[in-house]
């Protein structure tokens, strides 16, 4: 039996997010999905685990989940370089980095990976936009990769061109200024991109479940990929 | 004052201009004043009442209400019904409301408001009354999430402080908490225990208690996160209500209100438990604005579903309805799917929601649909349910997902084969959900199912075309079964 935390469900699942999890979880029998409330402590924090999901959040929750992981931030990094899986996807990517900094104030994260982020809630409008990118791993495996983000703040850092995980194509990467998309780190997957990021990339569904070492077949494949193939060529027809 | 002086004047030849072509909902009067004098709102000489209608659902059809209440009464009022619910809206509704010298010419203006936006006009018009209907989850696009939107509401009150009075909802966890350390007076309104059965939403727009984080519970739950809440580990619960709904009785269609021990019972303008709450706002704002509860009683008799929200076709036995859904509005498109469900007739449900105005930014395509419960819809009652657009595979994907059994999903990229798939017997009613804005299109598509209907039975599917003016004015925004031959 395979085991993903869900780590903080009632906070990490503001647009679907739990649907990520719902999605793999009927995937296959071999998978237990252990769901961890912001009052217990994280299974990673003693055992080990096969995959840890954390989703998109409000800018409050953020900073509560910043502080609930403080303390395990060790953890976290010798579970990243042990080659555990993480999904991360939304703003709760920005809890790795330095900091986030919201206007005057300064919010130190986990300080995991090298970079920053900033908050613009009250000085401009919501970025919406999508995006199209290729995603390669080291085995030359490649995807193309659809991605929404609809987010108030950005991230910088030269950290991201050696260590993304997505080479957008279309749209924009951590910042309207780059084109070096998410966090790829081993097995450490990070992306902007929110709600239920492996329905609209059912084929990464299948690259992580093989990662798991699990049979690759997901539920209702055929419409899934059917489905995934037409939005991609409407974004590209769209937007490209 | 120059400037504003030449802002009103523009914008009230602009007006005069539009109202002369038949254009006197173009909210650019509105716009332009707001352009030459950015301080217009501010400037703007207000109505004796002013009230300012905001929240996530609810604030059409309870604006709606308390309008036509205060026309009844004989009262001159601006609304800005045609949908511009932000400054350039409230600047051409107010500018109406005065004479070309600022001098108030009208009793009242009743503002729908975007709860987003709110902050920056409501600090200059300064409303005697602020009704928040609810905060629920909306179009995470431009809404982000409900904390968001509790944040931007209470900046509102902020500025306001004692300058208005706070109307809000017991019932719900998020917005009753707004305005409680602003200094602005606050009136509860609420229900009791109404016994709804309300289906689980999978996705909550609030879980734990702001206070302590601990698991917010419920005695009972109305709709979403709206009931008689309460925090099992400190004291965060239901306000005290001066406007409490001791009963309501939805198939009966009607609410008992009691105010200060005093009880009187009203019509409801449908069978849903959010009209309820659409009453009770409007009754609890209107009361606060003096009005009498025995008159408040006798007008909401005459009062139902806005037109452009449901309308109804009746042909060989089967009603034929039009039913305003939005849907990136979760909780919105959430509670009309639970409705499709407990309506009891056999239905055949339409989704005329291709998310047209978002082809060329279809950001939340799958957001919405895996937050919206479309577990919701897998009931005996519904016998398909069509999809078309270009939205169709999505839709099917997640029908699939919620358990909706294949051979009763019917989906295709072709609106114009709708029709087709819609049954002509063994059904007694088909719903076709349309995008609220799109309020043509949701017709036409039910037009062209009843059409078809007539050409199968040898009737002139003619007929069909026009049968309803969506738009049309008739004083009490009734919706009634139109029946073709």
């Amino acid at each position: 039996m395979k085991r993903i935390e869900f780590l903080y469900p009632e906070f990490c699942n503001i647009y679907a997010e739990s649907y990520n999890m719902e999605y793999l979880g009927r995937c296959s029998s071999e998978l237990e999905i252990l769901n961890t409330r912001h009052t217990d402590t994280p299974v990673f924090a003693n055992e080990d685990v096969d995959m840890i999901y954390l989703g998109c959040l409000s800018e409050r929750k953020q900073e509560q989940v910043i502080e609930l992981l403080r303390p395990y931030k060790a953890r976290i990094e010798e579970l990243i370089e042990k080659g555990t899986i993480f999904l991360i996807t939304g703003n709760s990517v920005e809890i790795f980095g330095n900091e986030i900094r919201d206007e005057d104030r300064i919010i130190p994260a986990l300080g995991i990976f090298d970079f920053h982020s900033v908050r613009y809630m009250n000085s401009a409008e919501r970025h919406n936009s999508q995006y199209v990118g290729k995603f390669v791993d080291e085995d030359g495996f490649e995807l193309t990769m659809l991605g929404h983000r609809s987010q108030f703040s950005f991230a910088y850092g030269d950290f991201f061109e050696a260590n993304k995980f997505i080479d957008i194509e279309i749209g924009i990467g951590m910042n309207p200024n780059t084109k070096a998309e998410g966090i790829r780190r081993n097995n450490f997957f990070a992306t902007y991109s929110l709600g239920p990021y492996l329905i609209m990339n059912p084929l990464f569904a299948k690259y992580l479940l093989r990662k798991l070492g699990l049979d690759d077949t997901i539920e209702f494949e055929a419409e899934a990929v059917e489905a995934y193939e037409y939005r991609k060529a409407e974004l590209i027809a769209t937007l490209g | 004052m120059l400037r504003f002086y030449f802002a009103l004047w523009a914008a009230k030849f602009y007006y005069w201009i539009n109202r002369k072509r038949g254009n006197a909902r173009d909210d650019r009067p509105g716009l332009l004043a707001y352009k030459l004098c950015p301080d217009f709102l501010a400037r703007v000489s207000k109505p004796k009442l002013v009230i300012t209608i905001t929240g996530t659902n609810g604030k059409t059809t309870t604006s709606a209400l308390v309008y036509n209440k205060l026309k009844e009464m004989g009262y001159t009022v601006s609304f800005n019904d045609w949908g511009a619910n932000l400054a350039a809206g409230y600047c051409l509704n107010l500018l109406r409301a005065v004479n070309i010298w600022n001098k108030p010419v009208m009793d009242a203006s009743i503002l729908e408001a975007d709860e987003k936006t709110l902050a920056p006009a409501m600090a200059k018009i300064e409303p005697d009354f602020i009704l928040v209907t609810n905060v629920c989850k909306d179009s995470l696009r431009r809404n982000g999430h409900p904390e968001y939107i509790f944040d931007c509401l209470e900046k509102t009150f902020e500025a306001l402080g004692d300058k208005t009075t706070a109307i809000l909802n017991a019932n719900d966890p998020i917005s009753s908490q707004l305005a409680k350390n602003t200094g602005t007076p606050r009136v509860f309104f609420g229900m009791a225990d109404a016994h709804t059965n309300p289906f689980e939403n999978r996705v909550k727009d609030i879980w734990v208690c702001p206070e302590c984080g601990a698991d917010i519970q419920y005695n009972y739950r109305h709709y979403r996160h709206i009931g008689d809440y309460y925090c099992p580990e400190c004291d965060f619960k239901t306000n005290e209500c001066k406007y409490y709904a001791t009963s309501v009785n939805l198939d009966g269609r009607t609410i008992t209100i009691e105010e200060n021990g005093v009880a009187a019972t009203y019509p409801l303008i449908s069978e849903t438990i959010f009209n309820a709450f659409n009453v009770l706002s409007a009754t609890a704002v209107l009361r606060e604005a003096g009005v009498g509860a025995g008159e408040i009683a006798e007008f909401f008799e005459s009062q139902k579903i806005t037109k452009i929200r449901e309308t109804c076709i009746k042909y060989n036995g089967i009603e034929y309805h039009t039913y305003g859904t939005k849907s990136q509005n979760v909780s919105a498109a959430s509670t009309v799917f639970e409705y499709m469900a407990k309506e009891p007739s056999i239905k055949e449900v339409v989704f005329c929601l291709d998310e047209v105005q978002d082809k060329n930014h279809p950001s939340e395509t799958l957001t919405w649909i895996y937050e919206t419960d479309y577990e919701f819809l897998n009931s005996p009652n519904i016998k398909k349910i069509v999809c078309a657009g270009h939205m169709y595979l999505n839709h099917k994907l997640r029908l699939l997902l919620a358990g909706i059994p294949e051979e009763k999903i019917f989906c295709v990229e072709d609106d114009s084969l709708v029709p087709q798939f819609i049954d002509t017997e063994g059904i007694e009613k088909v719903y076709v959900l349309f995008e609220i804005d799109y309020v043509r299109k949701g017709g036409r598509w039910r037009d062209a199912i009843v059409a078809r209907a007539m050409e199968l039975n040898g009737d002139d599917p003619s007929k069909v075309v026009g049968a309803i003016n969506f738009f049309e004015q008739d004083g009490n925004n009734t919706v009634d079964v139109k029946e073709v031959k």
